[in-house]
């Protein structure tokens, strides 16, 4: 394969994830949020705000209390709870309230507004300049639900953005110290919404620093309560220390971090600090998602990154995908999209002229390049014309990130061929 | 095998090329039409407009600059038409160089030839209007070793097609009828019998009577039956049916975008 050249960005259209006009000094907020509990981080703050997702509504008045509030307001009776807000959100799940039924995404635009008010009210900035939610799980239909949120509090949709936690993990992590991250870092996240097992890798190449992070989903999870007993505190000892025995094996980490409402308090697991902090770097942090989220939320301020690394995580492409190309009579390679990219926001488009072809090849380049594949679409159903008087708009997406959609058209050449209206289109697993 | 990659255009306002009577959006669509139809882009084609739209709309200003100073400095302006083929990286070198050639070739042919040689490609382009022109112009050179009976009558038989295809069956019939009689060509007989099958107004002569025997007849009328089968089925008719099988509504939009089609054809043609 030649020399791989980035497409002009003119046949990209991603959301932009630079800094725009009009942002200033406002707000720039990384929020963790989850179904148990919310955090909050404001670039340039140490105050971090933490709060249960919970909301409660006035039944007589339009007031919403979100956090505490909302439990005190419960138990006064003035008000009815809501909770799981994300999964409501996401389900599409209706409740009533008063007379007034409410959707998921209408309760938790209330709840972010009602967040921001309280950040607003303690930083003293009015305007948003960028909002970076993380989540746990990466869902297109949440990012949708965050852009409809947005709107709603007459934020414009492009200053709002999610990641998973994944990536958030990696924004908190290159944005520490150098030395605690360019090598293996391992992370535990406990909390009531389960129990993960994060880890961090950096891959220098000539041109580019790869940073990728992956987690695993430790089934042995537990709800927290257990550990208000004895019993229940040797036994999620065991439990974690065997999962991270299992994890860490004899890797070589350059920092291990402890995150999560679980880790908060250590004294419940003398036998896996024991063993995490065995010459190892061993540090704590709580709201390490929401710390990311901001950290990302500032950098997308930026107008150059701070980060000029390849991002791999989910939420991001781990493949590139690119076209073998004649340009200027010389044979090259286009990217299309590549690996660390956001799937979601990436619509990259193409014309190609096929040359004695029928097909239209795709490679695809895991990080793994032995199993770059290349993969042919047959322009079937196109009509036949002379060599070289077909135009075939290529154009790519991503529903999710192991599927790419590709759709060919048929543009004809002009007056002199004109289109049929032909359109094929695929999904190919990446 | 493989693909060329086009260059992003975002071309807002085609350029009109009233040579070819179309309308070109992109790099590779100019660089077909100089290819394919040197005869008719060979005097005159690139012009300040065309300029214009290689700057705005092609995003050339570059190549539409040196073209510029290259038309002033009073180089060769044959070299211009090449000079497009390569930057639109749609031909290879090979093909651009074989170009060339073609050109000097076009210039060294008889000068009637060459401007037969445009009214011909203007014919396959279906401007008929113009290559007329150019036909009838040809039938008052001075007759010399290209310009024979044998040249009069292919033009004279072209004259005829032209007139022909613009409906103007009167005028293609007496274009045929010279043209038969400069070298008694069977082939323009066959036509001249079809013009009069299609319009009933025009009568065959006694000379052409005496000419178109029995035998040709009954030939001719089973070629046209043959023809008339085929133009039934053809895909322009069935679609005129779908058309008249809609509504009232739907059919009259349908209509009057066909007919306003059909105008604008016919007043390229002619």
């Amino acid at each position: 394969m030649g020399a791989i050249e980035k497409q002009a960005t003119a046949n990209c259209d991603c959301k932009s994830e630079r800094k725009d006009k009009g942002c200033m000094d406002g707000l720039i907020v990384g929020i963790d949020l989850c179904d148990e509990y919310t955090q909050v981080s404001c670039a340039d703050e140490e105050k971090i705000w933490s709060l249960p997702s919970v909301i409660c509504k006035n039944r007589t008045a339009d007031s919403w209390y979100v956090g505490e509030d909302a439990y005190t307001h419960t138990l006064n009776g003035d008000g009815v709870i809501l909770d799981k807000l994300v999964s409501r959100a996401l389900k599409g799940e209706s409740s009533t309230v008063g007379d007034v039924r409410y959707t998921g995404k209408e309760i938790l635009g209330h709840f972010l507004e009602e967040i921001l008010k309280m950040i607003r009210a303690e930083t003293k900035k009015e305007t948003v300049d960028r909002i970076v939610v993380a989540v746990r799980r990466y869902d297109s239909k949440m990012l949708e639900i965050l852009e409809s949120c947005a709107d709603r509090l007459g934020i414009p949709a492009e200053r709002i953005d999610m990641i998973s936690h994944a990536e958030s993990f990696l924004y908190y992590m290159v944005s520490q110290k150098r030395e605690i991250w360019m090598g293996t870092t391992g992370m535990f996240d406990l909390s009531d919404e389960g129990f993960r097992y994060y880890e961090m890798k950096v891959q220098k190449t000539t041109n580019q620093t790869i940073v990728m992070a992956d987690y695993e989903e430790l089934e042995e999870s537990f709800r927290l309560d257990i550990l208000a007993t004895a019993s229940g505190k040797r036994l999620a000892d065991k439990i974690v220390c065997s999962c991270g025995e299992r994890m860490m094996q004899k890797k070589a980490y350059s920092a291990i971090f402890l995150a999560g409402k679980g880790f908060l308090k250590r004294d419940w697991a003398p036998e896996f600090m024991n063993m995490v902090c065995m010459k190892r770097r061993v540090y704590m942090e709580t709201a390490l998602f929401a710390r990311g989220a901001s950290y990302c939320a500032k950098d997308m301020n930026q107008e150059k990154t701070l980060f000029p690394y390849t991002m791999i995580c989910e939420g991001r492409l781990k493949t590139t995908i690119s076209m073998n190309v004649i340009r200027k009579g010389q044979e090259t390679s286009i990217v299309l999209a590549s690996a660390g990219d956001r799937w979601h926001s990436r619509i990259a488009s193409v014309d190609v002229i096929p040359d004695h072809q029928n097909t239209v090849d795709l490679v695809v380049t895991p990080q793994d390049v032995t199993n770059r594949k290349t993969v042919s679409i047959f322009l079937e159903g196109f009509p036949k014309r002379e060599e070289r008087t077909t135009k075939v708009r290529v154009q790519i997406s991503f529903p999710d990130e192991q599927t790419m959609e590709v759709i060919l058209k048929d543009q004809g050449l002009g007056e002199l061929f004109p289109s049929s209206g032909v359109q094929i289109r695929q999904e190919v697993m990446i | 095998m493989s693909l060329l990659l086009c260059r992003q255009e975002h071309v807002t306002h085609p350029y009109y090329a009233e040579e070819l009577g179309l309308r070109l959006s992109s790099t590779q669509e100019l660089a077909y039409v100089i290819y394919h139809y040197p005869l008719l882009v060979l005097d005159g084609f690139v012009r300040e407009s065309l300029l214009d739209f290689m700057r705005e709309e092609l995003g050339q200003g570059f190549l539409a600059l040196k073209i510029d100073q290259w038309m002033k400095s009073g180089e060769n302006p044959d070299e211009i038409l090449p000079m497009i083929l390569q930057e639109s990286d749609y031909y290879t070198a090979q093909e651009v160089a074989h170009y060339r050639q073609q050109m000097t070739d076009l210039r060294g042919k008889h000068p009637a030839e060459y401007r037969r040689m445009k009214a011909d490609e203007l014919f396959s382009m279906r401007q008929y209007g113009r290559a007329v022109k150019i036909y009838q112009e040809l039938l008052e050179l001075p007759a010399d070793e290209v310009v024979n009976e044998s040249f009069r009558s292919r033009v004279g038989n072209n004259i005829g097609s032209c007139y022909a295809r613009m409906f103007r069956y009167d005028k293609a019939f007496e274009a045929y009828k010279r043209a038969y009689s400069a070298d008694g060509n069977p082939e323009i007989l066959r036509k001249i019998y079809y013009l009069t099958r299609l319009d009933p107004d025009l009568r065959l002569g006694e000379r052409f009577k005496a000419l178109a025997t029995p035998e040709l007849k009954n030939g001719w009328e089973r070629e046209m039956e043959s023809a008339r089968k085929r133009a039934e089925n053809s895909v322009q008719v069935r679609q005129l049916d779908t058309l008249f099988a809609q509504e009232q509504a739907q059919r009259e939009k349908g209509e009057m975008k066909l007919i306003k089609r059909w105008k604008q054809e016919y007043r390229t043609m002619a």
